[in-house]
């Protein structure tokens, strides 16, 4: 490999048939004279302008159809150095750091010797070595093409905010849930809105059996098995479900919390109560009304119970996970669109109680398909406020124009898996520590179960790596009509 | 002491029993010659030109206006056409090392086809240029026509005569070979000089008459010019396609011309050419034949595609000149310098020196 260009960080090298280099690579391109070295990534690869091609290929072709037939006696056997110079190919790479004295800058601001430069592939133990990508809490997320593990740190995910995107049926799911049984087995604190209830699982292996997390998997059903007594509840918490996910007016909020907070002080706080006093209630017929829809709601989700027995299953899963970790799988599958708000809310609520009072240390949140469920303000609110109580959140979506882009901006980590469509590509680029270049090019082209790894979790080196199999029950396929046909 | 070296014996068109010496010990001397350069570094050609024999053939001649007009004749026959190509790589401290490749290319039931010989890579020395040219004339001919009784080419010349050399071969072969067909050749038929001495060329012809083939030489150029205008520009306002007689055209000794000269016109393209045709061919085979062409060939720049094809397909473009370097380096360890283009350092981008 010779390096033919540097125009900012973006470095031309000209690679020979021999030289196998594919997207993704890494190189190294060292200068001994001035004692340094460039890491950079592979993130196209094209045929080298080599002069004469166009008149080589079209010569054989003389009248626009059939190629011209023909045998050609090549004694010197010169063909072979023809086929190799035409057959170069140039590396399109993205400079990611600057290597002296084994130290890791990511300055790309100075010029190695053209011709004196040598250039070699660099593994991925060898980056990753030089990264410092290592750590005592080690989740090996897969295998990369130069058949080393790609293993991140459970620490680098924590206190960050995560993005894993990508097509349909390309893994996603997958990932978030190897993720998640890995942090459960480091003892954290796991939360899941399981929209399509394909996490349930988690506990139980392959072909059925228990496996090692199924003590530490809690599922939640909205209305079976996951209940809230009124009394349990924090006014601020029913006041967000009532006007985030109820929509009810600010005149009418106030007239409940003002109901609410008598009820309460005379210990009356149930659903019984609370849809009597609404009733009778003697104030503006719009506000009753307001205030009485709102009531029926919340009695037909069937969430909210006047059994405190009933209504101890978060609390009973957070402090279970607390000590020896645990996922906590809020099922949202059978639950009506404003149901599943009215639950959310509730959720993210309560986590914020418990990690304000300090009965949770910290949360790691998984939300699919987020947007499906949590209001618009929601958004800043978790990556802002709530991140500072301990709310740690991974967004798992394929449409990922639906998550805002101040949420790209800030996240830490993004896990990427194939996109074709450019508009989706355009959107996760705007994240940054991804650049566009690396994104377009690079999870064009990605395999399926093949991830794109950014961000804090590998030292802002992009890795792709094939997500590894696990032995867990899978819920998550599709249905089919056909089955034996698809499969 | 040469080694011995064998190539796959394939240049079997369109009929068995061809003598393949020739490339084999172009193989051969080619091998030979790189084994003397080895470890020898090499300055690379700075400005990269193929050589082609230009003929110098300046005559006043008569063009007769009445054209012969043609009609494309479209019972099958034979096209076949040769070319050859040189380049020069490059130099050493003790010579050059130059390419040659040569190319035949037929037309037959509808499809074109070819067969490329080379390319052959030779270094060229003071010490070496005549034992390699006479090794390679004796494997062409048991007796050698000329050049080797003569003086040593100039070493700049020997490439020209290499090609030359590996030409006549090849349109010795189709010759002997094609029945009853059409033979392009590049250039005129003008012989006695030392690139083509009149005996081989006379044999030549004589093949292509014993097996009832016709052969036509095109010239991309010419200077013949019939009252102080070249031939080639005096075009009559007839339509396409027709021929123009000329008269008159004498060579000087020991020049010979070994064909009678006409101007072809062969489609609408305002292009003519200058066509030779042998001397001793009946005029009704020469008329045969070139309808013969037009019925069978493509001609879209008034140029037979056979011809050109063989022309496209010899020479060298810069990504072969490219892998040539690589295979002089790797194979044989000669060392690619560039020493600084004098012309170039001198004069900037005025610094060419006239041919590109």
């Amino acid at each position: 490999m010779k390096l033919y260009k540097k125009e900012g960080n973006i470095l031309q090298i000209i690679s020979f048939p021999t030289e196998s280099a594919e997207k993704g690579d890494y190189l190294l391109v060292e200068d001994a004279d001035a004692a340094k070295a460039l890491i950079a990534q592979v993130i196209d690869v094209q045929f080298a302008a080599v002069p004469g091609v166009l008149e080589e290929l079209l010569r054989t072709l003389p009248d626009g159809g059939e190629p011209l037939q023909g045998e050609d006696i090549d004694p010197m056997e010169i063909a072979p150095h023809i086929t190799y110079i035409q057959d170069a190919s140039l590396l399109i790479c993205k400079i990611r750091a600057t290597l002296e004295n084994e130290m890791l800058s990511p300055s790309s601001s100075w010029l190695p010797s053209r011709s004196q430069s040598t250039i070699k592939k660099l593994s991925i133990p060898m980056l990753m070595k030089l990264a410092k990508v290592d750590g005592k809490l080690p989740i090996i997320l897969g295998g990369t093409k130069d058949s080393s593990l790609l293993t991140i740190d459970a620490s680098s995910i924590d206190g960050t905010l995560n993005i894993i995107t990508g097509k349909k049926g390309c893994g996603k799911s997958h990932l978030s849930k190897l993720l998640m049984v890995n942090l459960v087995g480091y003892k954290a604190t796991v939360v899941i809105f399981d929209l399509n209830g394909e996490y349930s699982s988690l506990g139980l292996t392959n072909d059925g059996k228990r496996n090692m997390y199924y003590d530490k998997i809690h599922t939640l059903i909205p209305s079976q098995n996951f209940k809230v007594a009124l009394e349990q509840l924090p006014l601020n918490t029913v006041m967000g479900i009532l006007v985030n996910a109820l929509h009810l007016p600010g005149t009418s909020a106030r007239e409940f919390r003002r109901l609410w907070k008598m009820l309460k002080e005379q210990g009356k706080l149930n659903m019984q109560n609370l849809g009597e006093a609404i009733r009778d209630l003697n104030c503006n017929q719009h506000v009753r009304d307001a205030l009485a829809s709102r009531f029926h709601s919340f009695a037909n989700s069937g969430f909210f119970t006047d059994c405190p027995g009933e209504a101890t299953l978060l609390d009973e899963s957070l402090f279970k996970a607390k000590d020896a970790g645990g996922a906590i799988i809020v099922n949202l599958k059978n639950t009506s669109n404003i149901d599943r708000q009215i639950v959310v809310e509730y959720v993210l609520g309560k986590l914020v109680d418990s990690l304000s009072n300090w009965k949770l240390k910290a949360v790691f949140l998984f939300a699919e398909e987020a947007h499906l469920y949590l209001r618009e303000t929601y958004w800043d609110d978790i990556v802002t406020r709530m991140r500072h109580y301990g709310i740690f959140t991974t967004f798992i979506t394929n449409q990922p124009d639906t998550i805002q882009d101040t949420i790209y901006r800030q996240a830490d980590n993004i896990f990427l898996f194939n996109f074709t469509n450019e508009h989706d590509l355009d959107v996760v680029s705007r994240a940054a520590r991804v650049d566009a270049e690396t994104v377009r090019s690079i999870a064009r082209d990605l395999p399926p179960h093949h991830c794109l790894t950014l961000g804090k979790v590998v030292r802002d080196f992009p890795i792709v790596a094939r997500v590894r199999a696990l032995d867990i029950k899978t819920m998550g396929e599709t249905r089919l009509f056909f089955p034996t046909l698809n499969s | 002491m040469i080694e011995q070296y064998t190539i796959t014996n394939k240049y079997n068109f369109p009929q068995p029993s061809i003598d393949s010496t020739l490339p084999q010990r172009f193989f051969e001397q080619s091998i030979h010659s790189l084994k003397q350069v080895q470890h020898h570094p090499l300055q690379l050609n700075q400005q990269f030109q193929q050589l082609n024999t230009t003929e110098q053939y300046p005559h006043n001649i008569q063009l007769k206006p009445q054209p012969i007009i043609l009609k494309p004749d479209h019972q099958e026959t034979i096209i076949a056409a040769i070319d050859t190509s040189t380049i020069k790589i490059g130099e050493t401290s003790t010579g050059i090392i130059v390419a040659v490749r040569g190319a035949t290319t037929w037309k037959q039931n509808g499809a074109y086809k070819y067969t490329r010989l080379g390319p052959f890579i030779f270094h060229i020395t003071e010490e070496n240029k005549n034992q390699l040219y006479n090794t390679l004339e004796h494997a062409y001919f048991s007796t050698a026509y000329g050049s080797c009784h003569q003086a040593a080419p100039n070493i700049m010349q020997m490439p020209t005569r290499l090609a030359s050399l590996l030409e006549r071969w090849l349109q010795t072969m189709l010759a002997k070979t094609v029945n009853r067909g059409v033979l392009l050749f590049d250039g005129s038929l003008t012989c006695g000089t030392p690139e083509t001495p009149t005996q081989r060329l006379r044999e030549i012809l004589g093949y292509a008459r014993r097996n009832q083939s016709t052969v036509l030489a095109f010239s991309k150029a010419t200077t013949l010019r019939a009252n102080g205008l070249l031939i080639t520009e005096q075009l009559p306002n007839r339509d396409p396609p027709y021929l123009l007689e000329t008269a008159g055209v004498h060579s000087k000794p020991p020049m010979m011309l070994l064909g009678d000269v006409y101007v072809a016109r062969l489609n609408k393209a305002n292009l003519a050419f200058r066509l030779d045709i042998d001397k001793e061919t009946p005029v009704e085979q020469r008329m045969d034949a070139i309808q013969k062409l037009l019925g069978n060939d493509l001609y879209t720049q008034s140029y037979p595609e056979t011809l050109r094809l063989s022309h496209i397909l010899c020479a060298f473009t810069a990504n072969e000149v490219l892998a040539i370097k690589h295979f002089i380096t790797r194979k044989h360890g000669i060392q690619i310098i560039n020493r600084p283009d004098m012309h170039k350092l001198l004069f900037g981008s005025y610094g060419f020196k006239g041919e590109n």
